[in-house]
């Protein structure tokens, strides 16, 4: 049987072995079981892996204030914490939505008793083309119908 | 409450004569809501999910459509309990598997919410056959009625808000239960699952993520729910299907004339193995059924065997055959009692008969 490892530090058997990997460049690292759970102090290897743990589990750039979540746990999880986290992570979501959605604006219902804001963006995208189209058609009866119903979502948005 | 109700009363998924149709199993549209100003379940405190819990209870059954209905708490279930629901689509395995969740289902198992699981309300509608805008529309019907009464997480700008940025937006899944023995038999299947994945629809097996294709039966639902109406959502997956049903009728059809008498062979061949089998596995008895809906099908069978069938491959699942039994079986008591109400089931099923359809 080949010789057992032996801890960085103490020199006793070691049990915990941990590898860092950084540009490329391989360190390894054994402790026995006394030294990790001490943290391994004296070694300069031992730090260097230390800073190395850390790095890998960052402290959270964003929290929310709401429920507490961070960035960190979100990583981990996928999940966001409450709805405010919405806002709070907003930015930092903008790209993993694109990817998973392909789109980054709700077009669709509202709750019960609320504007439905997304579907009225929409349709005045989509008659604002009629529109152009219409013109370009010279079907001005169409033209005129599609110019009052853009004038009265623009209105309807405005007034939100 | 129990769940032998649910086992016990009849509903369109597993009795109502007329209500199932060839290909297409059922229909089910679930949204997924959020009440505001709390956390949501998987990062909420036991207290939290209590509150949330008994506030949406509080609102869900004063509902008309949830009069009557069955309130099940999954920290009061028993493990078996949990599991006939989970077979039933009526709760998720997540739902089942944690102590704070809880169903609301409508008396006659249209209808069911359930409250804390990812996300604080899932209301779900299910019918039996193909009926994409009379699912949706009831549940838009529910969904407005609950958001009357409780304060629903919405931002203009994302929609729905929810705890998984897969489902946020309309929070809106729409699926269809297919069943495709003919593309599967013809060996076409690998091919219009691909298809079906690269336009943004997910294909999975009959009890959702990650599971098999039992019985050739699989799920297709949307993927995307942010930037889409829910009408252009239900159009996509209504064109999808109609075309998955055209071409499962060409295969069909196309296996049934090439192979001939083989092909009534091989159906004649499951109804005889079903109805003389005294061990039946739960893939086996699931693979044969399939046959035995073919055929119903194809006029094969009299089309009005289909929901026995269908009665059949729900209640042929593990947890229903040990509820029906009252008690927990190992593998191979399973096995016969399911074999034993397969056999019972079709004893006065006629011959199978050379397709008509």
């Amino acid at each position: 049987m080949a010789n057992p490892l032996k801890c960085s530090v103490c020199d006793a058997v070691a049990t915990v072995h941990l590898t860092q990997i950084v540009q490329g460049k391989v360190t390894k690292v054994d402790f026995c079981e006394a030294c990790a759970a001490k943290g391994g102090a004296g070694d300069a290897a031992v730090f260097k892996l230390a800073d190395a743990v850390n790095a890998v589990t960052p402290a959270p750039a964003i929290t929310c204030p709401q429920c507490g979540f961070t960035d960190v746990e979100f990583r981990r999880r996928g999940r966001l914490g409450c709805p405010s986290c919405w806002q709070v992570f907003g930015v930092a979501l903008g790209g993993l939505l694109t990817k998973v959605q392909h789109e980054i604006q709700h077009v669709g219902r509202a709750p019960a008793g609320t504007v439905p804001v997304g579907q009225l963006r929409h349709r005045l995208l989509a008659a604002q083309v009629e529109l152009t189209a219409a013109i370009a058609a010279e079907d001005y009866e169409t033209a005129a119908k599609l110019r009052d119903e853009v004038a009265r979502i623009t209105t309807q948005l405005d007034t939100l | 409450m129990s769940v032998q109700e649910i086992l016990a009363d009849e509903n369109e998924l597993t009795h109502l004569l007329g209500a199932q149709q060839a290909v297409v199993l059922s229909t089910r549209v679930r949204l997924a809501r959020n009440l505001e100003g709390f956390p949501f379940p998987g990062w909420a405190k036991p207290a939290h999910r209590k509150e949330i819990a008994e506030r949406c209870i509080e609102a869900l059954t004063q509902l008309p459509r949830f009069r009557k209905s069955h309130v099940f708490k999954m920290g009061d279930l028993p493990d078996l309990d949990r599991a006939v629901l989970v077979e039933r689509h009526l709760v998720s395995k997540e739902l089942a598997s944690g102590k704070s969740g809880a169903a609301v289902i409508s008396r006659d198992q249209t209808c069911s919410v359930m409250v804390n699981e990812e996300d604080h309300l899932r209301i779900q509608v299910v019918k039996a056959g193909w009926h994409l805008r009379g699912t949706w529309n009831i549940a838009e019907q529910l969904d407005d009625a609950i958001g009357a009464t409780l304060g629903i997480a919405f931002s203009d700008q994302l929609g729905f808000l929810t705890a998984c940025p897969t489902n946020v937006g309309t929070g809106l899944r729409a699926s269809a239960m297919v069943h495709l023995p003919g593309l599967c038999l013809a060996g076409h299947i690998e091919k219009v699952t691909r298809a079906l994945s690269q336009d943004g629809l997910a294909v999975r097996g009959w009890l959702g993520e990650g599971t098999e294709a039992a019985g050739n039966i699989f799920q297709i639902s949307n993927q995307q729910t942010l930037g889409l109406s829910e009408d252009a959502i239900l159009r996509h997956l209504g064109g999808w299907v109609k075309t998955l049903v055209d071409q499962e009728w060409n295969a069909r059809r196309k296996v049934a004339q090439e192979e001939g008498e083989r092909f009534v062979d091989r159906l004649s061949r499951s109804l005889g193995l079903l109805r003389h089998a005294r061990l039946l596995t739960s893939a086996e008895s699931m693979n044969m059924l399939s046959h035995l809906r073919l055929a119903c099908d194809m006029g094969c069978l009299p089309e009005e065997r289909r929901h026995v069938v269908d009665r059949l491959m729900i209640e042929g699942q593990p947890a229903h055959v040990q509820a029906r039994q009252g008690a927990e079986l190992d593998s191979d008591g399973r096995d016969r009692r399911r074999a034993t109400a397969v056999r019972e089931a079709l004893r006065d099923f006629p011959e199978v008969g050379s397709p008509t359809a």
